[in-house]
């Protein structure tokens, strides 16, 4: 089992380098998949799940992730990972204010945004190559995809369908 | 401005944060009502709390809770908020961990575990649409799209490293600018 603190830092680091929730699953599958081999394909993708089937914030996967690696208290170190970052706008709030919103920072913010967005589409290709097989999942990705994409449906709803798909699936 | 208690700023982040579905855009929209009604930020406040939560590394709806939470009640209120927001839906996340792990022992558990995961990698993909077009325009299209398809390419054909693709991005946010 990973060391809980090295589990800490590793999902700090992905938390730091991100600005929305799920633009931080690149780094994660970097380190826990690739590098370490302590996380599967499948449970990343578990976890990407669990964490959209419940309210709270997209990045609550971390938790799961956490959970996956290193139980109770890798949820734990999982679950500071998570908040560490959020506690860095109070210095901001005093120290920088509005001149965060200065044209070069906002820039640079909106560039790592972007490149978030790019990552994210490549870490799910190999999520895609492990978990989706069949016509049936092939459906459910793409109608996901596009009600995500282009319509405001919440993603408790999509997750519940999905369920419902997979329930369906089983009776006939 | 009304200086709130303690007791009801946890209230209220426990109650909408744990209660609002959908990420963080909708939990946001809900706290900013409840906001005005008692008359505990002003519309600047919620301003400043909401932009600089948007550049603040990590989850925005936390950056946004630990802003507001200090403006309402310093350093006890931005840990306040954080944490009556996240330790509930944390122990739910949890607990749908385990559902799945053992869920997937059972043919029905796999054929529902599978379509949700099938679900969530939909989910991801679009989620990223999402956040190009978050910043995309008529009069600012190119720079997104050429950060963004760089940032695949070097991830999938080039196999960099994360963070080396989010440090080459940070440069060139630095130089071109909108």
């Amino acid at each position: 089992m990973m060391n809980v603190f090295l589990l800490y830092l590793l999902l700090l680091k992905a938390t730091l380098t991100s600005f929305s929730g799920l633009a931080s699953l690149p780094m994660v599958r970097h380190d826990f998949v690739e590098r370490y081999g302590v996380l599967t394909d499948r449970q990343l993708t578990a976890a990407v799940a669990a964490g959209q089937m419940g309210p709270g914030p997209m990045g609550l996967y971390v938790v799961s992730v956490g959970y996956s690696v290193g139980g109770i208290p890798g949820a734990c170190a999982g679950w500071l990972a998570m908040i560490t970052p959020a506690f860095l706008v109070i210095p901001i709030l005093r120290f920088i204010g509005k001149r965060a919103e200065h044209a070069r920072a906002k820039s640079v913010t909106r560039a790592v945004l972007m490149a978030g967005a790019g990552l994210l589409l490549s870490a799910s290709v190999p999520l895609a190559q492990d978990a989706v097989h069949g016509s049936l999942s092939i459906a459910i990705v793409v109608l996901s995809f596009a009600l995500i994409a282009f319509t405001r449906v919440d993603t408790f709803w999509i997750m519940l369908g999905a369920a419902g798909i997979g329930l369906l699936a089983f009776q006939f | 401005m009304t200086r709130p208690r303690l007791k009801d700023v946890a209230w209220l982040f426990f109650r909408v944060g744990n209660t609002t579905f959908g990420g963080g855009n909708p939990t946001i929209a809900v706290l900013q009502r409840e906001f005005y009604q008692r008359h505990w930020l002003s519309t600047e406040q919620f301003g400043i709390a909401f932009g600089l939560g948007r550049v603040t590394p990590g989850t925005n709806l936390l950056a946004f809770c630990a802003g507001t939470g200090w403006y309402l009640l310093g350093l006890t209120g931005a840990i306040t908020a954080v944490i009556v927001v996240t330790i509930p839906s944390s122990m739910l996340v949890i607990w749908l961990t385990r559902v799945y792990d053992q869920g997937v022992k059972h043919p029905l558990g796999l054929s529902i575990a599978s379509a949700t995961i099938a679900a969530a990698i939909g989910t991801m993909m679009g989620a990223s649409v999402l956040l190009v077009r978050s910043v995309f325009s008529k009069t600012n299209w190119l720079r997104p799209l050429v950060i963004a398809t760089g940032a695949f390419v070097l991830a999938r054909v080039f196999a960099l490293s994360p963070i080396v693709i989010i440090g080459v991005a940070a440069v060139v946010g630095f130089f071109w600018v909108e």
